[in-house]
């Protein structure tokens, strides 16, 4: 990629987020509002039932007392789950700004001004995939870090208050770079998991002629509901590929923050909770995230999406405002 | 002198009704193009189908390059302006000048804020918040600062005041309009912009029913206002078209012999506005037309 696509698909992206700071700046801003002012609203109830502190101190000493792994466990597990509301937003809002992604300038005519500019069709749909699958992720990612790190600055007083020491309390049970590192890698592989789902998104919002995203939801809708209808009439059983699951199921499986390995058996439809030790690498492991890489539904669902994209080039080449 | 455009039977169907139907047009670099024509007559098709905005068969080369395959390369250095401001409605103003800037190698900041600098757009405005001239107006700077080889305005003034339409053509023909550049301009606006072009086109149902430079207009077509007693002598001519303007029967010639039409009455130079409804045929050569051009 020379310097002159770079600058380019950079200068596309920084558009989408003038375009939708609602969804890249504002949601995920008041998600790390929200956290922080529920952690400092329970903190204020836990101070109302505990007037000097006394039990509060008393279970943070008795917490630095506890064994290192215990402490790591606990300790990168609040933080990790303060992330997990950010990334359900974040696959939530990425699919909405998709749907609206190749059509909202269709719907109010400045696609004429784009398409005055000397940016292929490629770029445009490529600057707007890059701005779901790393902008966003990005964005989120940084107000999760950011909660994180007040998360531990409160900790850090609740700490000095009672006499412990936070760095060896806290911060460094924290494993923060790892845990960010797990986060960062999660986010991507996540994204190339998705995948086939924002590029069939981005290519119903290529063609449709209004509301994108219903018509990216009744399409497969409608055609595994046919599935059904007709392997009942014909076999009176139920499909075994039924396109619609077969999405669902993707969206539900996403990598981050739920990477937890679960293996759901679905014949008998019942969870191996067997083999789970409760230790950090449940959710720090890097390797767990990228065993996702080694699957073949990876891989096939990144195939379809490139189609897809194909498609939705195609139809952005042709677009104009009627 | 090399060619800016060059079509040979362009067409385009929707359906059964032909928008373009089989175009022959040599637009020369260095020319101001008016394309003319009533709603519907296919002259937005015909812009479209050179942006590459739309597809189209026949033959076409804008600049050298096939407009549907070459649409990014062609955008170096081709400009254009829709019927109506089309800039993002959810843009500042610096953001939409700050983009431009950074997608277009051929735009200039310095020309667009001098441009800008003439009107009362602030720069933080959103651009949802400008009025639809001001619109107009950023968009022109915007796009009076690229130094395309061709620019397309389609209906550029639509909604501005006279003093702006003034000024605009002005700008357009003393500091941005040279030999190396060709516009092409649609409008309704025929009086405006009659006195700027080089070249001529009337275009209808799909056809151009005139394609010539303006010197030749001026040399062939030519109005007579006949005397009262000369009337039915001036209709024995096979005039294009006739109006009467208060009470006078006025005429107008494809040029045939001055000398025998000077002998009618008054010559003149017939306006494009009037020329246009002699030329546009029944529907537009009634007295509604006749009134709308006088």
């Amino acid at each position: 990629m020379s310097t002159h696509t770079v600058s380019t698909l950079w200068a596309l992206m920084r558009r989408e987020l003038w375009e939708n700071p609602g969804t890249l700046k504002w949601a995920p801003a008041i998600i790390a509002a929200l956290t922080l002012f529920f952690i400092v609203i329970s903190l204020i109830i836990g101070a109302r039932f505990d007037a000097e502190l006394a039990f509060t101190l008393d279970a943070i000493r008795e917490f630095a007392n506890q064994p290192a792994d215990q402490r790591r466990l606990f300790i990168s597990g609040v933080l990790f789950s303060t992330s997990a509301l950010f990334f359900q937003f974040l696959i939530l809002l990425v699919l909405f700004y998709l749907s609206g992604s190749l059509y909202e300038d269709r719907k109010d005519r400045s696609i004429l001004f784009w398409k005055s500019l000397p940016v292929s069709d490629h770029m445009t749909v490529a600057s707007k995939l890059l701005t779901a699958c790393l902008l966003a992720p990005a964005m989120y990612l940084a107000a999760a870090l950011l909660t994180q790190l007040v998360v531990l600055l409160i900790a850090t007083g609740y700490g000095l208050a009672a006499g412990v020491n936070p760095i060896t309390t806290f911060w460094l049970p924290s494993g923060l770079p790892k845990l960010w590192v797990v986060l960062a890698a999660g986010l991507l592989v996540q994204a190339l998991w998705f995948l086939p789902i924002y590029a069939w998104i981005m290519f119903c919002s290529s063609w449709a002629p209004r509301v994108p995203i219903l018509i990216a939801i009744a399409i497969p809708l409608g055609v595994s509901l046919l599935q059904h209808a007709w392997s009942l009439v014909s076999g009176f059983r139920l499909p075994e590929f039924n396109i619609g699951l077969i999405m669902l199921k993707r969206l539900a499986t996403g990598i981050v923050p739920t990477n937890v390995n679960i293996q759901v058996d679905s014949e008998s439809h019942r969870a191996d909770f067997t083999d789970i030790e409760f230790s950090e690498e449940l959710f720090m492991n890097l390797s767990t995230v990228f065993s996702h890489l080694l699957k073949p539904e990876m891989w096939i669902g990144v195939a379809i999406a490139l189609v897809l994209l194909a498609g939705a080039v195609w139809f952005r080449r042709r677009a104009t405002d009627n | 002198m090399s060619l800016t455009i060059r079509a040979r039977n362009l067409s385009r169907h929707y359906g059964r009704t032909r928008a373009l139907d089989g175009i022959d047009l040599d637009v020369p670099s260095g020319r101001i193009v008016g394309l003319i024509g009533p709603n519907g007559a296919g002259k937005t098709t015909a812009l479209k189908a050179i942006l590459g905005l739309t597809a189209f068969s026949g033959e076409l080369e804008v600049l050298g390059l096939d407009p549907s395959r070459q649409r990014d390369r062609l955008m170096q250095d081709v400009c254009f302006i829709a019927d109506v401001a089309v800039l993002p409605r959810w843009a500042r103003v610096w953001q939409v000048i700050d983009m431009t800037e950074k997608l277009h190698p051929r735009f200039s900041r310095e020309r667009c804020m001098y441009y800008l600098n003439n009107t009362k757009i602030q720069h933080r405005q959103k651009v949802k918040t400008l009025s639809k001239g001001m619109v107009v107006q950023l968009h022109l700077a915007l796009v009076m600062a690229i130094d395309a080889k061709l620019l397309i305005l389609d209906e550029p003034t639509l909604g501005l005041d006279i003093l702006f339409r003034k000024r605009f053509y002005s700008n357009l023909l003393n500091e941005y309009f040279d030999e190396q550049r060709t516009i092409l301009i649609t409008t309704h606006q025929v009086e405006e912009v009659e006195h700027i072009l080089t070249d001529l086109m009337f275009i209808k149902d799909g056809q151009l029913i005139l394609n010539s430079t303006m010197d030749d207009v001026h040399e062939r077509y030519v109005e007579v206002m006949a005397k009262p007693d000369r009337v039915d002598e001036a209709r024995q001519l096979g005039p294009l078209h006739e109006r009467v303007l208060f009470g006078r029967h006025i005429f107008l010639f494809d040029r045939t012999d001055l000398g025998s039409l000077g002998e009618l009455g008054e010559i003149h130079r017939p306006s494009v506005a009037d020329l246009f409804v002699a030329l546009m045929g029944d529907e537009y050569n009634n007295g509604l037309a006749g009134e709308e051009a006088a």
